[in-house]
């Protein structure tokens, strides 16, 4: 394994008396692709919203880059360079494609002193970007409440192509795609991670996860039940750890 | 459908109350007997200037998603902060200052800080301690309308310093200045919703708000920026109605906040937040002002105008509605 990018240690997360996380720990490498998976309710999506600054841990530390890391905002986890792209979309529907590809950093030129939006340079650069993941959109003009689920699930994508940073987080991204534009997505995945940016892929689909990941990474009831490369794994072994019935063998349960 | 003609649609849709605006002159002007005449034109855009103010501050909010129901309340207080220090007659103090045109500033100041304040105060409310926005406002609604009447006692205060009156007084191409700064604050604002990021992101957090914190984009901080604004706009139109009636009562403004909010729905604002755009909103209040001009030309008794703003209200949301069928067939 490459040197590890974050490093969990015994995250916990207690809502009230539920304890959602009991105590992860795992790493992700440069350029290493993980799947994150386990049954609804296992904590995953929770994990990854510490991760991305949504929530904060109740115990436990992360390390990014070697440094102790605590995102308190997901603007902060941005600043720290992970992207994360939701399961339920993040999509401002009432506003443009461009606008939402640049939510938050958009391209600005100063007039008198006060910034002004650069509609033009915005919309090349997501024109660009569209069109070299081969996404298909009619108007970048058009707000995004009348394009189809695809299309919408395409733009957030491409935008953390795009912004990529130094780690992203994909919570199930492919939930609402055909099986060309999965594909496609998939290549992005590898794309992505072969520049040296670090991968957290959620997902259900245990095909996906064989296609894309390096590590795979099974929770199960808020603890890490299974940390196996890929290689070394079956798909009925992983899904016996998702279910708790752990061979032996199936990798290192903590 | 080629894209041109849904293009033409969409511009239409999105324009629509400018076309009813126009329609509207259109018919009055050949129905009403004396409505044609460049005097009244000037008069229905003198006569929305206050109305016209008070709605940006509203729009703003309710197109990040939130609501003010204060701002004929903050409006009222200040204008009788700006009504007791510069009047001379009445409760009015008469404070003068040398050189006179330093009441200008400083009376425009005291109205801006006055509603500045509990746009602050409603805005930390809402966003910090996150209450309901419609429960806090409605509050404030009643205490600062209360507040008006405690330091007024009930009376009025008359005679504005002329220095501040000369705002009301003096023309420019046919319109009082105190026309041309509501024409000046609707451009001023209508630029900063459609050119800047901030009014980029107050349109995305009314559209998705979780989706802009995930994005990064400082939601609180830009939200609480919205309530100042409101209510400091709330306090400009104060100060024009200070000027327009050289004082201020303890009813000053009773029932502008719904004709404000007549005009922002009117106008395309969406109260679900995230949709409508300022030119929109002045286009709302022109024909709320171009309507109430036709009924005064027509004799007809005044209590008429109420229900006929009501009806428009309806018409406009069941007109959004409208909009919303088509533009998902469009799409």
């Amino acid at each position: 394994m490459s040197e590890p990018l974050l490093v969990l240690d015994n995250v916990t997360k207690n809502y009230g008396a539920i304890e959602a996380l009991k105590g992860i720990s795992f790493s992700i490498g440069k350029g290493e692709v993980v799947a994150l998976l386990g049954d609804n309710g296992a904590g995953k999506s929770t994990l990854v919203k510490i991760i991305s600054g949504g929530l904060e841990p109740t115990s436990g530390r992360m390390l990014f880059e070697g440094k102790e890391f605590l995102a308190r905002s997901p603007a902060e986890a941005k600043a720290a360079g992970i992207e994360t792209v939701y399961q339920d979309l993040s999509l401002c529907t009432n506003v443009d494609v461009v606008a939402n590809f640049f939510m938050g950093r958009e391209i600005t030129r100063k007039v008198l002193g006060i910034p002004v939006l650069d509609e033009r340079a915005m919309e090349a650069v997501v024109s660009k970007a569209l069109a070299s993941a081969g996404t298909r959109i009619p108007s970048l003009r058009t707000n995004v409440e009348h394009l189809s689920g695809g299309q919408r699930q395409a733009i957030e994508l491409n935008r953390f192509v795009h912004w990529g940073g130094k780690l992203v987080l994909l919570d199930e991204p492919f939930a609402a795609l055909g099986v060309e534009q999965t594909r496609r997505g998939l290549d992005m995945i590898r794309q992505v991670a072969s520049q040296g940016i670090g991968v957290v892929i959620i997902t259900h689909i245990m095909q996906q996860a064989f296609q894309v990941a390096d590590r795979i990474v099974v929770i199960r009831q808020g603890v890490v039940a299974g940390d196996v490369a890929r290689n070394k794994t079956s798909p009925d072994a992983v899904i016996n750890m998702i279910t708790g019935e752990t061979l032996a063998g199936a990798g290192p349960a903590s | 459908m080629t894209l041109r003609t849904r293009q033409a649609l969409e511009f239409a849709l999105d324009n629509l109350v400018w076309f009813m605006l126009v329609f509207v002159l259109v018919v009055f002007s050949i129905f009403i007997p004396n409505y044609f005449q460049l005097g009244i034109f000037a008069n229905i855009i003198e006569a929305s200037s206050v109305l016209g103010v008070m709605s940006i501050g509203l729009a703003l909010v309710i197109i990040a998603g939130h609501m003010d129901l204060s701002v004929e309340s903050v409006a009222a207080l200040s204008a009788m902060a700006v009504g007791i220090l510069f009047c001379s007659s009445g409760i009015g103090l008469g404070v003068q200052l040398h050189p006179e045109w330093l009441m200008v500033p400083v009376s425009l100041l005291l109205a801006l800080t006055v509603g500045g304040l509990i746009g602050a105060f409603n805005g930390f409310l809402v966003v910090r301690v996150k209450m309901s926005a419609f429960i806090i406002t409605l509050a404030s609604y009643i205490w600062v309308r209360g507040l008006v009447l405690v330091i007024s006692g009930g009376r009025s205060a008359q005679d504005l310093a002329p220095a501040i009156r000369w705002f009301g007084i003096q023309r420019l191409i046919g319109l009082p200045l105190t026309a041309w700064i509501a024409i000046a604050c609707f451009v001023v604002f209508s630029l900063i919703m459609a050119k800047t990021p901030f009014g980029r992101h107050l349109v995305m957090i009314g559209g998705n708000e979780t989706a802009t914190f995930r994005a990064g984009i400082r939601v609180n901080r830009n939200l609480i920026i919205a309530f100042v604004l409101a209510g400091a706009i709330a306090g400009l139109a104060g100060w024009l109605l200070a000027i327009r009636t050289s004082g201020a009562t303890a009813n000053l403004g009773v029932g502008l906040l719904f004709n404000a909010f007549a005009a922002v729905v009117i106008g395309g604002v969406s109260l679900k937040g995230g949709v409508g755009t300022l030119p929109g909103v002045y286009a709302g209040v022109l024909l709320l002002s171009a309507i109430n001009t036709a009924i005064n030309l027509m004799g007809l008794p005044a209590n008429f105008t109420q229900v006929i703003h009501g009806l428009l209200v309806l018409a406009a949301v069941l007109l959004d509605a409208f909009k919303q069928t088509i533009r998902q067939r469009l799409a």
